[in-house]
């Protein structure tokens, strides 16, 4: 990881007093276990050029990481990019110059522009290269970005992952150096250390004068510090600004973040070696734009990526809930409801409220999900409406025998998640070995995509298949026992042709039908 | 027990195993008749124990005498005997334990006067299910003085009369006591009788060989069809007889549920009692005894039908027949032995048992073994209520071979040393015979199923076989019992982890069969050049006693399972759905998408179809542990995001400071070590960068794609993990050679000092090039060192390719000394653990096994694998 700094034209030599390096000397220092060091390659009156590199301890740098059970830890590039990491350790070597104080005599020449040319890199960056281009572009830099090498026998990637940033421009020492003190970390992929205070203070202190007015603001501040709640408090602090920034929003129009997906969807097409970046940078613009991460349903995402057709899924989501929960409402048994694949619990914490529901098992085979599911359950806990979802480990493909005799057995949204040819056992181990009152499955109709414009596409990447009507009846007819009766409804906004989005069967053993 | 009066009886037998205790006072003659039993031979010195001897053993003395010593003396020197004799009596009766234990017979030469004396070894014979017997030595008073007078060290007048008062009143109380046999002998009529040694009535000599035969239950046509099959002929007299003298067992269950139980029973009484066949007890047998007995039993599971038989008998035969027949067959039924043995020249081969025995129990009898051996262990109940058969069979290690029935399984089952050969004939499933020494088996298939229960075990357990496991007995945490390696614990959150990656990502439960173990590093090189080296593996197994090695080239590609059917009919029946097969990661992910894995398959299946592979290795699958090649075919987007990724910043970074330098250089700039560095740094990086590339090349749908098996993990027949990896090797080469989608792998044998260099050679050449290494392996798979696996495998990587796992920069001094202080002591016992579960989960597999019982062992070794190890070892 290096930075290379050189100013031509008269005076370019006080650029070693500001950096307070003697140009004639090797300059070495350690810093968290890293060696910094910088040498100038020339340095006279007229050009002065210092190379300030750094190579980590990678033995050091893996020490200690919550992953470092991970192989790819080991074979890590934040041992060589421009990070966060990199500016960490040339904070201290470049203090002088970042802070504006050399001695006395050279005070002058830090107000004073030079012809810069600031040379950065290796940068791993998701940014595709128009949006670099306009980060600094808009800080009056004329830019260059150079790939490495990726000459390999075989298919790999069409370009290299590594870019090498050039940038040019007239800028005082102190602006400049600041400005990539922000820009090196937001390029880059990755932040190695705990967002907090100290980065709201460093964005405040090292953007001022120039960040407010960058068309990319926003982008810069999402990257810089990455979560909702400390954007929040960060915009806080400036409300004058903010205000500013709002009416600055509204003239750039194409900027926003929406901007970005669409520069991002543009990338796209036009560079398929970049997709996958595109996909992941899109996502992120999406959250940035404001969308609730928790109220996007997984389907919702994969709708979003395609960024096209309607946004009907939060609302779908919404509807299957209910429409179960309708179903449940007119059962007379109810008492123990079992959530198969319960995710992140939302559904569970539904039922939990329903009246006359005594007991939710939410059976769901992620440890992480269970234990988000646990944080929404407290919630509900707190509350004090219902009873609470108990959490159990499990899957369709395990036999529980604490899951049998139970009222009510949900699969909201399961089987198309599992291969077609694994349904028929799971579904025998329902209804013959826990054989609940009743089941309720959920799916989605194929038939509805024509709606969507999917074009062929299935709704989430995860799922195995997609039914229509015809062949979700013919599969409930296969599964069902003689001790069961099948009915079958839609939910959500029907369409004359397609039906409706979601298809649902309800399972009722026959003693059931008759007391109801 | 029996108790019986002597005098008239001129020969006492001894029983070959358990206790006998002597009773009489001093001067009874007890030590002197011993010493006449050894002198004839009939007890061995080593068989008798004696207080004296043992007084002497822990204190010295026989006996401390105390009389006409001052009071104080005389207290200290009875304490002392008191207590030596205490410590004397607890060491004979530790020793009588362990002889017990291993089926010796005792003579205990004591007193044993008072009853709690003698219960005490009463308590000991039945805590290890062998016989005890009294031997009581009557004297006259008289005569006992006149022994005592005589003494060295007499006991005196009032001691012997207070003896022999002591002894009258045991003789009274002998007959009550629960001996298995008394005798009382006068010492007038000690001279004339004779002793001698029962035969331990369990232990058979094997003999021309026996032919076992599995539960038969009234299938009279199907066990006749199999004699003859087995080569027995039916002479004039109406009795089969082998020309080679071989002997028929059954291990019961003869009668009921089937169609003719009355001409079974009476087969095997007759040829039995003619000494050509045994039988052994059994639960339908002793049902149907106790029947036969008169007593009040209930019948049911099919001894009705028996019922129904012997009345239809009665009203044909009459009553007198019918009567004799049932004194017969009692007399037979009760009569019939828990178990049998049958030895070589006194060694135990083959142990038949009906339902099962445990170790402790072989050739012994008792209640509690005739019970066990009866129903097996059936303690306690499952969540469903039903009696849990708890599995006898894995604590069985004392060697001999266990036969057993009782509980039918679709095909003989070897489990450890045990063999079940209940095939369920009744059923209409097979009647089974294995036939000792030659090891083999002989069926006759079921005319049809004669039972007529809902619950046919065999249908039962086929279409159980497929039931999803029960969560309750994993998911907080379990064991499994491994041939090879014993008990295996699993902790719960390492479970659960696993449970997800199955439940979310894995393919499907029953075709998740093996999941490949880990494979550890040599300990370090202590060649500073490198941080692996050969050296280092060889040493090791030379270290455990392997003499001859295999060393195969490590192929840089992915590891996979391949699992390929004959055809579909042969993957329903062993994974329930109709598949070519399956083809997944080592950690049971799908390799290929479904499409490519298809076809993969199907080529597969046609190119070994066309060499009658099936056919002539007489199976219907094949599992492979193999690498799939090229690396990039799997994973490419690791290597674009990581190691090319990482390769490129590396390269970039050094480049570009190097030129600076240079740059410097040039114009007369001072700049230190750091071009040399940085341009042995940028040399580095460019390897680093060039390592993967070897083993990347572009594929196109299956062209491209190779397959390296390096190991035959199984046919329906069995597993392989018994052979050798040159047979393996040849394995692989007989593959490469029927598709072209399947490689040999290059390996060399090294068996000396010579072989041994040119594999290190190699490797060094190989490595050079920038391949990934080798793997050494013992030998066999399986190889033991005082008694404990030793590692199946030990993975060499070359000193280029490591580049890619411990960094560009590993080699520089500093790095690859703190790099020498690696641990790979958990990642060794992984590796040991993953390879027992590997093979005991495959061997389950092969046996047509409940699913849940093959996946104990995928999901443990999956679990293993969520405990996390350095992943560069």
């Amino acid at each position: 990881m290096q930075l290379i700094i050189r100013a031509d034209g008269a005076g370019a030599n006080m650029l070693s007093h500001l950096l307070a390096k003697n140009p004639n000397n090797l300059y070495e220092r350690e810093e968290k276990g890293a060696k910094v060091r910088l040498v100038y390659t020339v340095c006279d009156e007229q050009r002065t050029e210092a190379v300030l590199h750094v190579s980590p301890d990678p033995i050091e740098l893996v020490k200690g990481s919550p992953d470092s059970y991970d192989i790819t830890q080991y074979i890590n590039d934040r041992e060589f990019v421009t990070s966060s990491l990199f500016c960490a350790y040339i904070r201290a070597s470049l203090g002088t110059a970042l802070n504006g104080k050399p001695k006395e005599a050279f005070a002058e020449w830090v107000s004073r522009k030079f012809a810069l040319t600031l040379s950065f890199g290796p940068v791993a960056s998701n940014l595709p290269e128009a949006i670099v281009e306009q980060l600094f572009a808009a800080l009056g830099y004329e830019v260059e970005q150079e790939r490495g090498e990726a000459d390999y026998p075989f298919a790999l990637k069409n370009r290299s992952s590594v870019r090498y940033i050039t940038l040019r421009g007239s800028q005082t020492l102190q602006t400049a150096l600041r400005q990539l003190f922000i820009l090196m970390p937001v390029l880059d992929d990755y932040k190695h250390y705990f967002i907090g205070e100290a980065e709201v203070e460093k964005l405040e202190r090292y953007g001022e004068g120039w960040l407010e007015a960058h068309p990319q603001r926003e982008l810069i501040v999402k990257r810089t510090l990455r979560y909702a709640d400390v954007i929040e408090r960060y915009e806080a602090r400036k409300p004058a600004i903010r205000q500013q920034t709002t009416e600055n929003k509204a003239e750039q129009g194409n900027t926003s973040a929406l901007g970005a997906r669409h520069e991002a969807g543009a990338a796209r097409t036009s560079e398929p070696g970049d997709a996958t970046d595109a996909v992941r940078l899109a996502r992120e613009m999406v959250k940035a734009a404001g969308d609730n991460a928790e109220e996007q349903s997984a389907e919702g995402a994969a709708i979003a990526d395609g960024a096209s057709g309607p946004q009907p899924k939060v609302r779908l989501n919404e509807q299957r809930y209910e429409a179960i929960c309708d179903v449940i409402r007119g059962f007379a048994r109810k008492r123990a409801i079992v959530d198969f694949g319960s995710g992140e619990g939302k559904l569970s914490a539904r039922l939990a409220e329903l009246a006359g529901v005594q007991e939710v098992l939410a059976v769901e085979p992620s440890a992480i999900a269970r234990k988000r599911a646990m944080d929404r359950y407290a919630k509900l806990a707190e509350r004090g409406l219902g009873i609470v979802p108990k959490p159990v480990t499990g899957s369709l493909f395990y036999y529980d025998e604490s899951l049998r005799g139970k009222d009510v057995i949900v699969l909201c949204e399961v089987i198309e998640h599992i291969e077609a040819y694994r349904v028929e056992r799971a579904i025998a181990t329902i209804l013959n070995e826990y054989a609940p009152h009743a089941l309720i499955v959920t799916t989605p109709n194929r038939e509805y995509n024509a709606v969507y414009e999917m074009g062929g596409a299935m709704r989430h990447a995860d799922h195995r298949f997609e039914w229509t009507r015809g062949e979700f009846r013919q599969a409930c007819e296969r599964w069902r026992t003689d001790a069961y009766e099948i009915e079958l409804q839609g939910v959500g906004e029907g369409h004359e042709a397609y039906g409706h989005p979601t298809q649902m069967a309800i399972f009722r053993r026959r003693e059931e039908t008759k007391e109801a | 027990m029996t108790t019986e009066q002597q005098e008239q009886r001129r020969t006492i037998r001894l029983p070959h195993a358990g206790i006998v205790l002597l009773v009489g006072p001093s001067n009874s003659g007890k030590t002197t008749l011993l010493a006449r039993l050894v002198r004839e031979g009939t007890l061995l010195a080593t068989e008798t124990v004696s207080s004296d001897q043992f007084r002497m053993l822990v204190g010295d003395v026989e006996f401390i005498d105390w009389k006409g010593r001052p009071k104080l003396e005389a207290d200290v020197l009875y304490a002392e005997y008191q207590l030596v004799s205490e410590q004397a009596f607890a060491a004979m009766e530790n020793v009588l334990e362990m002889r017990c234990r291993l089926r010796k017979l005792t003579v205990v030469d004591a007193t044993h006067l008072y009853p709690d004396d003698r219960n005490k070894y009463i308590e000991i014979a039945r805590r290890h299910h062998v016989a005890v017997t009294a031997l009581a030595l009557d004297v006259p008073e008289e005569t006992l003085l006149a022994r005592d007078a005589g003494r060295e060290q007499p006991r005196g007048r009032q001691r012997v009369k207070q003896q022999a008062q002591l002894f009258k009143r045991a003789l009274r109380s002998l007959k009550s006591e629960a001996f298995d046999a008394s005798y009382i002998i006068k010492d007038a009529a000690l001279d004339d009788i004779r002793f001698e040694r029962k035969q331990n009535p369990l232990q058979i000599e094997l003999g021309a060989g026996i032919d076992v035969v599995g539960d038969i239950h009234g299938c009279f046509d199907e066990m006749t069809v199999l004699i003859g099959k087995l080569g027995y002929e039916l002479g004039e007299d109406g009795l089969h007889r082998h020309p080679d003298g071989r002997k028929l067992v059954s291990v019961g269950d003869v009668m009921s549920r089937g169609p003719k139980s009355m001409e079974a029973m009476d087969f095997w009484e007759m040829h039995v009692r003619a000494g050509l066949a045994f039988m052994v007890d059994s639960n339908h047998g002793w049902k149907i005894a106790r029947y036969l007995d008169g007593r009040d039993v209930s019948l049911h599971h099919g001894d009705e039908k028996m019922a129904e038989e012997l009345a239809r008998y009665e009203a044909a035969r009459g009553e007198e027949a019918a009567a004799e027949w049932k004194t017969r067959m009692r007399a037979f039924l009760l009569g019939a032995p828990s178990h049998l043995v049958f030895a070589r020249d006194g060694v135990r081969h083959v142990v038949v048992a009906h339902a099962g025995i445990r170790d402790e129990f072989i050739g012994k009898q008792s209640k509690r073994i005739q019970d066990f051996c009866r129903f097996g262990d059936t303690e306690g109940t499952d969540a469903q209520g039903k009696p849990t058969r708890k599995e006898w069979h894995t604590g069985h290690r004392s060697g001999e071979l266990i036969i057993w029935g009782h509980d039918v399984r679709p095909r003989p089952e070897t489990a450890g040393l045990t063999i079940n050969i209940d095939q369920g004939v009744v059923f209409g499933g097979e009647l089974t015979a294995y036939r000792y020494p030659e090891r083999t088996f002989a069926t006759v298939q079921a005319a049809r199923d004669y039972s007529g229960e809902a619950d046919n075990p065999l249908a039962r357990r086929a279409r159980d076989r497929f039931a999803p496991p029960n969560l309750a007995k994993l998911a907080e945490g379990y064991t499994v019992e491994t041939a090879s390696y014993g008990a295996i614990g699993i902790r719960g959150e390492f479970v659960k982890a696993a449970l997800d990656t199955v439940s979310h990502y894995t393919v499907p439960i029953e075709e998740l069969l093996y999941i490949p173990p880990t494979m550890s590093p040599p300990a370090v090189s202590a060649d500073e050049r490198f941080l692996e080296h050969p050296r280092e593996a060889f040493a090791y197994y030379r270290a455990h006693g392997v003499t001859t090695m295999v060393a195969e080239k490590k192929h840089m590609g992915s590891r996979a399972i391949v699992v390929l059917f004959k055809d579909e009919d042969a993957a329903e029946d062993y994974v329930g759905r109709r598949t070519p097969g399956t083809v997944y990661t080592r950690t049971g992910r799908p390799f290929f998408q479904s499409d490519i894995e298809r076809e993969l398959l199907e080529r597969l299946r046609l190119d070994l179809a066309a060499a009658s592979y099936f056919e002539r290795h007489e199976t219907e699958l094949l599992v492979l542990d193999a690498e799939i090649l090229p690396w990039n075919l799997k994973a490419k987007e690791l290597i674009a995001s990581q190691y090319a990724h990482v390769g490129e910043a590396a390269v970039m970074d050094r480049a570009k400071l190097l030129e600076k330098l240079q740059a410097a250089r040039d114009v007369g700039r001072d700049v230190g070590d750091w071009l040399a560095e940085t341009e042995a740094r940028l040399a580095g990086a460019r390897t680093f960068k060039e390592a993967f590339q070897a083993y990347c090349w572009d594929v196109e749908g299956l062209s491209g794609v190779r397959i390296a098996p390096f190991h035959l993990l199984a046919h329906s027949g069995g597993t392989f993990f018994d052979r050798t990896h040159q047979w393996h090797m040849e394995r692989a080469e007989e593959l490469a050679g029927l598709s072209e989608l399947f490689m040999a792998t290059e390996h060399r044998v090294i068996t000396d000092e010579a072989s041994e260099e040119e594999a290190i050679r190699w490797w060094e050449a190989m490595t050079a090039d920038g391949h990934e290494g080798i793997v050494v392996k013992p030998e066999r798979y399986m190889t033991r060192s005082g008694g404990k696996l030793v590692q199946p495998a030990i993975k060499v990587r070359g000193r280029k390719y490591l580049h890619i796992i411990y960094g560009m920069d590993y080699l520089e001094p500093d790095n690859l000394r703190r790099l020498k202080g690696r641990k790979s002591g958990k990642k060794e016992r992984h590796a040991l653990m993953e390879f027992a579960l590997g093979m005991e989960g495959l061997k389950r597999f092969v046996r047509q096994e409940p699913v849940e019982r093959m996946h104990e062992c995928v999901l443990a070794a999956l679990a293993m694998e969520s405990d996390p190890v350095d992943p560069r070892l």
